[in-house]
């Protein structure tokens, strides 16, 4: 059971801006979270907090119940997803996967066989075992997002957080990819938290979406309830009215020729 | 009718093109002969040379536009006069290959031009015919030959250069080579080795080798050893006094070395560091320090702080992050850092000439200088030993070529 909680949390930078005011966010085991907001509204600096990337200025962070606070982010069994990827440009696929498998020490320390036959089995899961002798600047784009998320997912997180994973694809990969995301959380069952900026990205991703904006909770249910019963105004602006134009825009598109004068 | 015009006010042959910048430079090469003319104090051949500066000025002012027939006449008889006064100043010159190749920059330009301005492209450019399919094979023709003519001129330009940095090379090499001590002669007249063989069986270069070897990769050592902390510190944490420190490390850089020279020697003497390694290895860090932290403080800028935040998600600790991913990926940065101590070590003068005093501690520069001493000097010895300390440095560049552009554009760390 990993839940993960957020109790009064707030973040304030040493120049006074306040990037999280009192945030109060339950997340429950084996969910999928998204966090939307526009850029500015402080989901990425809550993700960064839960991953101890981010001092917390105020109230408690609870992983599996444990408060982490004050722990250092390697010893909180975390796995994240950069937007740059941030793979170790000097490493192989297969020392950037294992690198976090390899560092860990005392009683949890693993055998060489235990990290050959964990990376073996991430690899395959997402189709990198031909990859993995070659460095990351010999991988495409979505090869290299795939690594990242082997990378996350074999250490066997607790907690998966992704940090806006699909922006840097083309629309085409960025399709694929969040197929893909999905299709793993279902095999895997690892409650992610994945921050975005794309509403359908978020509506076709999330359990449930918990929508920011300045630094505070909107709403926080489930994506389809969020766009028939917005909580306020900014909900209803950024979230039903985006949905609503895109698809004015596609019906507009693809209208048939017989119905142009209805 | 309005498009031919259009197109007609674009197309300017290509000869007329190259020879708009070539007569301004072979204009500025006559000024820059004139100096010499000054100084073999010739006041015929001053003359003339003034009188072809002149005269290529006036042939680039003239040079014929569109429809120009009296300008063109103007720069062909402009030409011929030059060609006339070069080949004049060539056969009454002492055909030097000095004066051979003054008289090419007078004769060779002149040539060109005539045979350019007569060409056919440029008569009928300059005639009243000029057709539309002209003008448009005209263009063509500029466009295909124009690169040939761009690639032509900045070899030559660099081939000049290029001369004149490798003549005192050249120079150097002959006196080493050449028998006796003494200085001029004609390049390649005689062949010794008398003077390597000297200096190598010696056991002064040696000694002076060793010494220059332990305080340059000292220097380098310790060097690193300091900079590379304090170029991640200031690169990534903001603490209390770091921008008014990395100012302070440029403001000693500012002054110019023999300013701190009497101040050294002080503190070096009461250190009991004269006329040791150790002292000259500590000064030269000194030295060293600001360039090379600020070069790693630029590199590791470059290095994306999620990298960082990755290594600390997979559990290392800030100095695991440093050591297994932030190093590994300086390696170049640091090879550059390494080399350019290594070099300033290597090359420093003043320095170890006021703090070694004594012969055995001498590096090769001091060591290099003493060979020119007030009562006999060893010019052979000189020069054949200063390629011998050169070298290593030669040596040093060419293995590590490749690591230093990479280290120099440096950056291209992305994922």
């Amino acid at each position: 059971m990993v839940e993960v909680n957020f109790k009064n949390v707030s973040k304030k930078y040493e120049d006074g801006f306040e990037a999280v005011k009192d945030l109060n966010l339950d997340i429950k085991d084996g969910e999928f979270l998204v966090l939307l907001g526009p850029s500015g509204c402080g989901k990425s600096t809550t993700l960064r907090m839960l991953a101890g990337l981010e001092e917390i200025t105020d109230g408690d962070v609870l992983i599996d119940h444990l408060k982490v606070n004050h722990l250092p982010p390697g010893a909180r069994d975390l796995g994240m997803v950069f937007q740059s990827y941030a793979l170790y440009p000097h490493m192989t696929i297969r020392n950037n996967l294992s690198f976090g498998l390899r560092m860990v020490k005392g009683e949890l320390k693993l055998t060489k066989d235990e990290i050959d036959s964990r990376i073996q089995e991430i690899s395959e899961v997402l189709e990198l075992s031909d990859h993995l002798e070659k460095k990351p600047k010999e991988l495409s784009g979505g090869q290299r997002q795939r690594v990242a998320l082997g990378r996350a997912l074999v250490r066997r997180p607790k907690v998966l957080l992704m940090d806006e994973p699909l922006s840097n694809l083309d629309a085409e990969l960025r399709h694929q990819m969040r197929k893909e995301i999905r299709r793993l959380h279902d095999t895997l069952g690892t409650t992610t938290i994945y921050v975005t900026h794309d509403q359908i990205e978020a509506m076709t991703l999330a359990d449930r979406i918990a929508i920011l904006d300045k630094g505070e909770l909107q709403q926080h249910c489930a994506p389809m309830e969020a766009y028939h019963n917005p909580a306020n105004d900014f909900v209803r602006s950024f979230l039903c009215k985006h949905i609503d134009e895109l698809v004015d825009t596609a019906n507009a598109l693809f209208k048939k020729p017989g119905e142009e004068n209805e | 009718m309005t498009e031919s015009r259009f197109m007609r006010d674009w197309y300017v042959p290509v000869e007329i093109l190259t020879l708009r910048s070539w007569l301004v430079v072979s204009f500025i090469v006559h000024l820059l002969l004139l100096t010499v003319e000054v100084l073999r104090d010739d006041s015929v051949s001053l003359l003339l040379g003034f009188i072809v500066c002149i005269l290529f000025a006036t042939l680039r002012a003239s040079l014929p536009k569109i429809h120009d027939q009296g300008k063109r006449n103007i720069s062909l008889a402009l030409s011929a006069l030059i060609i006339g006064i070069g080949i004049f100043r060539l056969v009454s010159s002492s055909l030097s290959v000095f004066d051979i190749w003054m008289h090419a920059w007078t004769i060779i330009p002149s040539s060109i031009s005539l045979w350019w301005l007569s060409s056919r492209a440029v008569t009928v450019w300059t005639s009243n015919k000029l057709s539309t399919s002209a003008i448009e094979f005209g263009l063509l023709r500029n466009f295909e030959t124009i690169k040939k003519h761009e690639n032509f001129s900045t070899h030559l330009i660099l081939t000049h250069f290029v001369f004149i940095t490798v003549i005192p090379l050249i120079w150097i090499i002959d006196i080493a080579f050449s028998p006796g001590n003494a200085l001029g002669g004609e390049i390649g007249d005689s062949f010794s080795t008398e003077h390597f063989s000297k200096i190598l069986e010696g056991d002064s270069f040696w000694i002076w080798f060793v010494n220059s070897l332990i305080v340059s990769i000292g220097t380098s050592l310790l060097g690193l050893t300091i900079a590379i902390p304090a170029g991640y510190a200031f690169s990534r944490y903001k603490f209390t006094g770091r921008d008014v420190s990395m100012f302070a490390f440029l403001l000693v850089q500012m002054f110019p070395g023999i300013i701190i020279l009497v101040p050294y020697f002080l503190v070096m003497k009461t250190l009991g560091l004269l006329n040791t390694h150790l002292g000259l290895i500590l000064a030269y860090c000194v030295t060293a320090l600001p360039l090379c932290v600020w070069m790693l403080k630029g590199f590791f800028d470059t290095i994306p702080r999620e990298l960082e935040e990755a290594a600390t998600l997979d559990g290392c600790n800030q100095f695991q992050v440093f050591t297994k991913v932030v190093l590994p990926l300086s390696k170049p940065a640091i090879a550059v850092t390494a080399l350019f101590s290594f070099l300033a070590a290597w090359n420093e003068f003043l320095l170890a000439l006021t703090f070694n005093t004594s012969n055995d501690m001498y590096t090769l520069p001091v060591g290099l200088a003493s060979l020119i001493s007030s009562t006999g000097q060893a010019w052979g010895d000189f020069a054949a030993a200063s390629l011998l300390v050169s070298l290593p440095v030669a040596l040093l560049f060419l293995f590590f070529q490749k690591f230093l552009i990479e280290g120099l554009s440096a950056g291209g760390v992305k994922g």
